[in-house]
């Protein structure tokens, strides 16, 4: 291993910076991941920041089950992020539609059609310390030692 | 609706401040706004269209999750709508178990609304109190129900459980601590000089207008409209309700009005533990057919179902109002338009308390 | 140099809308009260108002009819205020246009009925494309 490549691991394991988009939920993952910034939980002090701006993040946060309304824009936000990136699916309705994927629904879920999705947290809602669990594990098999597997 | 504007800010739907998609296009002359118009569609799944032709036990989860914030209240409505619908009654222990419920639940929704309000402005200090509180609240809510988010406590005739006698005295003692703390944050927001700057006289939505736009809950309230379903609801009545107005009609006085009501919730859920009823929390019955508009208090205001039921308890037609739908066309419409700056826009936007996912359902 | 934003065919979406119970029912009832076909309704409708107000519509049209001109029994079988303060679907100034004509025939001794006949006649004129 380089000394670069040691010296990115080092950083990039302290600075997680974090968007969330939510494509069709009840809303309830979304206030659990705004829980995660609650003093109880603190999440800076992972390293994780969370600032909703897809050009400098490194984690999408996906919430919600794929509505029409994104049909285009969930892959322009993807294209923004750079890389490295990954995207978690946050509650069941990213990952199979939950109780929303019934007969006259609107919706078009799994979300990994659409986009490559690098972890899945199921509940309805999960618990604000299991999603923050989801992106201390993204943070380590994804991001470490990046580029030497991206050459 | 397609018009040629002089300058068209864009707002969302990914946004550092909105919780939720939504998209505001904003029709700018100058730093003056002029005009608004709202993009939804982000969150649109058709719940209404789901529930038609299913039993209401299927129903009632999925009147839950209309809302995440508010899901106690969806609970609470569907279920005393099909109540009323059948003629169920509840025994009184279970109406004052469903009322504490409720009251928690408006007290982590006003808490979060207030904390977008502080983080939108800036003043994250304050929200950061605010969000540790509503953990405190979360988890009073947690030993109640057994849940966090959508809990689905109540139940046709009653409640899913019991409050124990040591349970009922925790929740007492964290109360007192938490009022304590509201107290302090409450005047910190109160007394802030640079907090009043940002939002005094700003977003003012007059009496008519709100009439107009059948404005309700904490909205109505700080333009002096005392609007209030639980003025109606037999429990609330008996625990002696009185809606919290204030006459300032601006940003400030939505966020304390909200401030206000999170004091009167734990007034009400003391009055509810002090004089506990005994008895069971579960009655019987059986859903039946019917029709009936049925409406309750949520957090953010007046939620109404329509619903039709047939003789097995499914659901033929069903409509549901939120508070929310009103109230963002309310702030669109009438607070935003003529803002000063366009930073006035999300902070005006968020003191409304939007939820999109109950506007779009 | 102007370029345009990206911007979604909301057609459908507001549709979608107008479908629910409520709003159709409330759709159907101008239509009926104008005698526009349903359809041209729906159109003007999505055209002219943005998806919130869309949604607002039947909260607006109970609260209109709760409240819209509560002492000109003209303007209320008009729907003066109704159409123009509530729902939103013509332009104040449009409006008190149209109320002026029918004032001005009721004065000259046309029935009531008649007058707001013409006046809805005048309000379909200002709602064609």
């Amino acid at each position: 291993m380089s000394l670069l490549q040691r010296i990115k691991n080092k950083v990039r394991a302290r600075s997680i910076h974090v968007a969330y988009v939510d494509v069709g939920s009840c809303n309830g993952c979304d206030i659990e991941v705004l829980a995660c910034l609650a003093p109880r939980y603190d999440i800076e002090q992972y390293g994780i920041y969370v600032h909703n701006n897809p050009r400098e993040a490194d984690v999408l946060l996906v919430i919600g089950a794929y509505t029409p309304g994104w049909e285009e824009k969930l892959a322009m936000v993807w294209e923004k992020i750079p890389s490295p990136k990954a995207a978690i699916a946050i509650g069941n309705c990213p990952i199979s539609g939950c109780l929303f994927n019934r007969r006259e629904t609107f919706i078009d879920p799994p979300v990994r059609k659409h986009i490559p999705i690098a972890a899945e947290v199921p509940g309805c809602p999960p618990r604000p310390t299991e999603i923050l669990q989801a992106i201390l594990s993204v943070r380590d098999s994804v991001f470490f030692n990046w580029e030497a597997e991206h050459p | 609706m397609k018009r040629v504007v002089d300058v068209n800010i864009p707002l969302g739907p990914i946004h550092p401040c909105f919780k939720e998609p939504a998209r505001l296009k904003c029709e700018a002359k100058g730093e003056r706004i002029i005009g608004v118009e709202v993009e939804l569609g982000y969150m649109k799944k058709g719940i209404e269209r789901i529930m038609k032709g299913r039993p209401w036990q299927e129903v009632m989860f999925l009147a839950e999750r209309v809302c995440g914030i508010c899901s106690v209240i969806h609970n609470l409505v569907f279920i005393e709508a099909m109540e009323q619908i059948s003629g169920i009654a509840v025994p009184p222990r279970a109406a004052r178990l469903r009322v504490i419920a409720n009251e928690l639940d408006r007290m982590q929704s006003h808490l979060l609304a207030n904390f977008s309000y502080c983080y939108t402005i800036e003043h994250e200090t304050l929200g950061m109190y605010l969000l540790d509180l509503r953990e405190q609240v979360m988890d009073e809510l947690e030993r109640l129900t057994g849940a966090r988010v959508t809990c689905a406590y109540i139940i046709p005739g009653g409640v899913r459980c019991d409050l124990r006698k040591e349970e009922a005295a925790a929740l007492l003692a964290s109360l007192e601590r938490m009022e304590g703390d509201l107290r302090r944050y409450t005047g910190m927001f109160e007394n802030g000089p640079m907090i009043a700057l940002r939002s005094r006289g700003v977003g003012i939505l007059t009496p008519d207008a709100a009439e107009r736009a059948h404005a309700v809950g904490p909205t109505a309230r700080a333009s002096g409209i005392a609007v209030d379903c639980r003025m109606n609801h037999p429990t609330y009545r008996q625990l002696g309700f009185a809606p919290v107005t204030r006459p300032d009609r601006d940003n400030f006085a939505r966020v304390m009005v909200r401030f206000d009501e999170v004091f009167q919730s734990i007034g009400l859920i003391r009055k509810c533990l002090t004089d506990l009823p005994n008895g069971v929390v579960r009655g019987r019955g059986v859903c039946t057919a019917g029709e009936v508009r049925y409406s309750g208090e949520a957090p953010r205001g007046e939620l109404t179902y329509f619903i039709r039921s047939d003789e097995f308890g499914r659901i033929v037609e069903i409509q549901i109002q939120t508070p929310s739908i009103m109230n963002i066309e309310a702030c669109c419409h009438e607070m935003i338009i003529g803002s000063d700056s366009i930073a006035d826009v999300t902070a005006t936007f968020i003191s409304a308390d939007p939820c999109i996912a109950c506007t779009e359902r | 140099m102007t370029t345009y934003l990206f911007e979604q065919d909301l057609v459908t979406q507001k549709y979608r809308i107008l479908a629910a119970r409520r709003h159709d029912r409330l759709v159907r009832q101008i239509a009926q009260e104008l005698d526009i076909p349903v359809q041209e309704v729906r159109r003007y409708l999505i055209g002219h108002l943005d998806m919130i107000q869309l949604e607002n519509l039947p909260a607006r049209a109970e609260m209109a009819e709760a409240h819209a001109d509560p002492d000109n029994p003209v303007a209320r079988a008009l729907g003066r205020e109704k159409y123009s303060t509530y729902l939103r679907i013509l332009s104040g100034a449009a409006m008190d246009a149209i109320f002026r004509d029918v004032s001005a025939r009721v004065h000259a001794g046309t029935p009531a009925d008649d007058a707001v006949r013409q006046g809805r006649a005048q309000i379909r004129e200002a709602l064609r494309p």
